[in-house]
């Protein structure tokens, strides 16, 4: 059965059809699909538009408050002046009147006056990246260890469990702020130029060996049970080799749980690359992701600075927020259609 | 003795073996990297020579034989005090002048203490109504509303909360701060100096308190309320269909009396369970609500002792083992609180639950 063509193409049309049938869930995917095109596609095709990009910086898209630097708000027209005039007393005087003009449609990021939406839209790819890294790197760690743990138990079994119970009781972001305070100078400047900004490798790296426990309790839980299943005791008594019964007779089984949990796994893990950025040990700061730009208004732990509401926009909390928020949720529909999709299977 | 003794009893010896072992991998770990303590007495970049380096480990006391220290380390705990940092050692007049630990670690533990407590009373005066509103008619409006803030509250991160509440309610509304945190007790401010106008009051007393940690809590509250909302609403509608809540009924208990007293003691040990091993991700949680609130916290102080000082670049042993031990500490005694608490709602010793726990907490802190 399993290795029919046939049978196997139904079985996913079936499951489809139950997905597409759930509109909760169909409307996650929209909303997903929305978010990552404009994550990936959204940066440069506005910067094409727009004539900047989000590492432009417009000293006249802030407005110097006394205590510091405030920038613009939302739908701005700032000079694209890069020098900043300054009158005999070293105070900024206004820009000159036939200055050409860009358009900062959600204003600017902070103090150094970048385009907040083109790097909201940059910062989510950056950390879509690391989510979908990190989920790809546990499965590789979890796959081969608990289908090890799983099909073959016994010694195998128990050092592979205790090794992920040690894990799981992890307070894991103390754990990956010593890791990445560690590991960043070797790290750290691996990416590949403006596709994969550098330090997403390594947060994705990081971030995906310290959730693989996860996976992998699923991956051995599912093993066990299927392991004395009869169509694996037939395909024994055919003369195949474990390796065999477990790349082409069990691993089609596994691919549903992983993809329940791997679509609410980009979710969670980008929740984490929001934390770590926010303490100041995740991707480099001049690199625009989600948790970096909401750092921008109260500093990350190591450069804490007082939250002086003269001094930043509420756009700046809000615009990073809001796509955190609308991705998480999303995925997490996702992920609860395709449970639902996927269910009669699970159950039999 | 009891059964019931017995077996708490045994789990306080677990507590202890944890408490023993966490600080001595600590030392194990710290050992085993290329760390250089020298660097705390002489931090100026690259140019420290190989003899500064030596002189000040031998100032701090870490080129002391590994098991001295080990040793001298425990015997200091066992009198009440973790020792000296090595951070802020200064070099004066060729002596050096250490600074202690408390009057950092004291603070932070009575802040994050006081998150963690009323952050907890807080999820569960709210879980346990909701929870038990929305699993007692599933599919209701009630319960779509409360599954779907459920939803978002797990979807949300504690930063982006808290980032959003000092947002738009702390620096708006007046009357709640939006950061910071007032002791409980309120000191006199120091005398005004001779010829100079009075020092205004510093904050504290139990009003300034309750409204600095007004926020804070509700942050921390978010996540674990729609945690605990959810699994209390799963337990509930599937107990509420039991022949005994059906007796319960026909007996003529009013509604709440049945909710109350029928159907959500049956929740009680699982809601015991996962707050036992919920409390090492409590910590860290903290350690997002103490940031984005500006607390000097217990969490805050975890991440720079995991880090280690930035300006120096190395480890503080003396602070990170204190900050471990903590840790440990507490996760240990609300283990052996949820532990006593399960005993009393459910007598019934379950081996099989225990072996997997202790696990839990053995792992807690590394």
């Amino acid at each position: 059965m399993a290795g029919d063509g046939i049978a196997v193409r139904s079985g996913l049309r079936l499951t489809t059809a139950r997905f597409l049938r759930d509109r909760v869930a169909v409307a996650g995917l929209a909303v997903f699909a929305f978010v990552a095109a404009a994550s990936f596609g959204g940066g440069p095709l506005l910067s094409s538009l727009l004539g900047h990009n989000g590492f432009t910086q417009f000293p006249y898209a802030v407005v110097d408050t006394g205590t510091g630097l405030r920038p613009v708000g939302m739908w701005s027209r700032v000079p694209t002046t890069q020098q900043v005039r300054v009158d005999n007393y070293g105070g900024t005087l206004p820009a000159p009147k036939n200055a050409s003009t860009t358009l900062l449609i959600a204003g600017a990021d902070g103090p150094l006056g970048r385009d907040e939406l083109i790097r909201v839209l940059d910062g989510g790819k950056a950390s879509l990246e690391v989510g979908l890294g990190a989920v790809l790197v546990a499965v590789l760690i979890a796959v081969p260890l608990g289908s090890a743990a799983g099909f073959f138990g016994g010694a195998v079994d128990s050092v592979v469990s205790r090794l992920t119970e040690t894990l799981m009781a992890f307070p894991l972001v103390l754990f990956l702020v010593f890791a990445s305070v560690r590991l960043s100078p070797t790290l750290r400047p691996i990416g590949w130029g403006r596709v994969i900004p550098s330090g997403v490798p390594m947060m994705a790296l990081l971030i995906g060996i310290f959730t693989s426990f996860y996976p992998l309790r699923l991956v051995r839980a599912q093993l066990l049970g299927l392991r004395s299943a009869e169509f694996v005791e037939a395909a024994r008594a055919l003369g195949s080799s474990s390796v065999r019964i477990l790349r082409s007779h069990l691993l089609p089984h596994l691919v549903p749980t992983l993809l329940v949990w791997g679509a609410v796994a980009v979710a969670t893990n980008m929740l984490l690359e929001v934390g770590l950025s926010v303490i100041g040990v995740g991707v480099q700061a001049s690199t625009a992701t989600w948790g970096s730009l909401l750092a921008t208004t109260t500093g990350t732990i190591y450069f804490a600075s007082p939250a002086n509401t003269q001094n930043y926009t509420i756009w700046q909390t809000l615009f990073p927020s809001l796509a955190i928020l609308v991705a998480v949720v999303s995925l997490n529909q996702v992920s609860e259609g395709l449970r639902r999709a996927l269910e009669p299977r699970d159950l039999a | 003795m009891t059964r019931v003794g017995a077996r708490l009893l045994r789990r306080a010896a677990t507590g202890l073996f944890v408490l023993v072992a966490m600080p001595t991998l600590t030392f194990c770990i710290y050992w085993a990297m290329p760390e250089e303590p020298g660097r705390f007495i002489y931090p100026f970049g690259f140019q420290t020579t190989r003899f500064e380096l030596q002189d000040g480990a031998r100032r701090l006391g870490a080129d002391r034989p590994k098991l001295d220290q080990y040793a001298s380390w425990w015997w200091h705990l066992l009198h009440g005090s973790f020792g000296n940092q090595w951070g802020g050692a200064t070099l004066n007049d060729n002596r050096l002048i250490f600074s202690p630990i408390a009057p950092t670690l004291d603070p932070a533990i009575r802040e994050t203490l006081c998150l963690l407590v009323g952050g907890t009373l807080l999820v569960v005066l709210l879980a346990v109504p909701l929870g038990a509103l929305a699993g007692r008619s599933v599919g209701s409006l009630s319960d779509r509303v409360i599954s779907l803030l459920a939803l978002v509250g797990v979807c949300v991160h504690p930063i982006v909360s808290a980032k959003l509440l000092t947002t738009f309610v702390g620096a708006h509304a007046r009357f709640i701060p939006a950061g910071g945190y007032c002791t409980f007790v309120r000191h006199a401010p120091p005398p005004p100096a001779p010829g100079q106008a009075a020092v205004a009051a510093v904050c504290g007393g139990p009003v300034d308190w309750f409204t600095h940690l007004l926020l804070p809590w509700t942050s921390f509250a978010l996540l674990f309320l729609a945690l605990y909302t959810r699994m209390i609403r799963a337990s509930v509608a599937e107990t509420v269909g039991e022949d005994f809540v059906r007796s319960a009924r026909a007996k003529g208990a009013s509604e709440a009396r049945v909710l109350a007293r029928h159907v959500l003691p049956s929740a009680a040990p699982r809601v015991l369970t996962m707050v036992g091993m919920d409390i090492g991700t409590a910590i860290g949680v903290c350690v997002f609500v103490e940031y984005a609130y500006g607390f000097r916290g217990l969490g805050r102080l975890a991440v720079y002792a995991m880090a280690g000082d930035p300006f120096v670049g190395a480890l503080d042993l003396p602070l990170l083992l204190a900050v471990v031990t903590v840790i440990t500490a507490i996760i240990v005694l609300g283990n052996l609180a949820a532990d006593t608490l399960f005993t009393v709602v459910d007598p019934r010793v379950r081996p099989s639950e225990r072996a997997g726990r202790t696990k839990a907490i053995a792992a807690g802190v590394m």
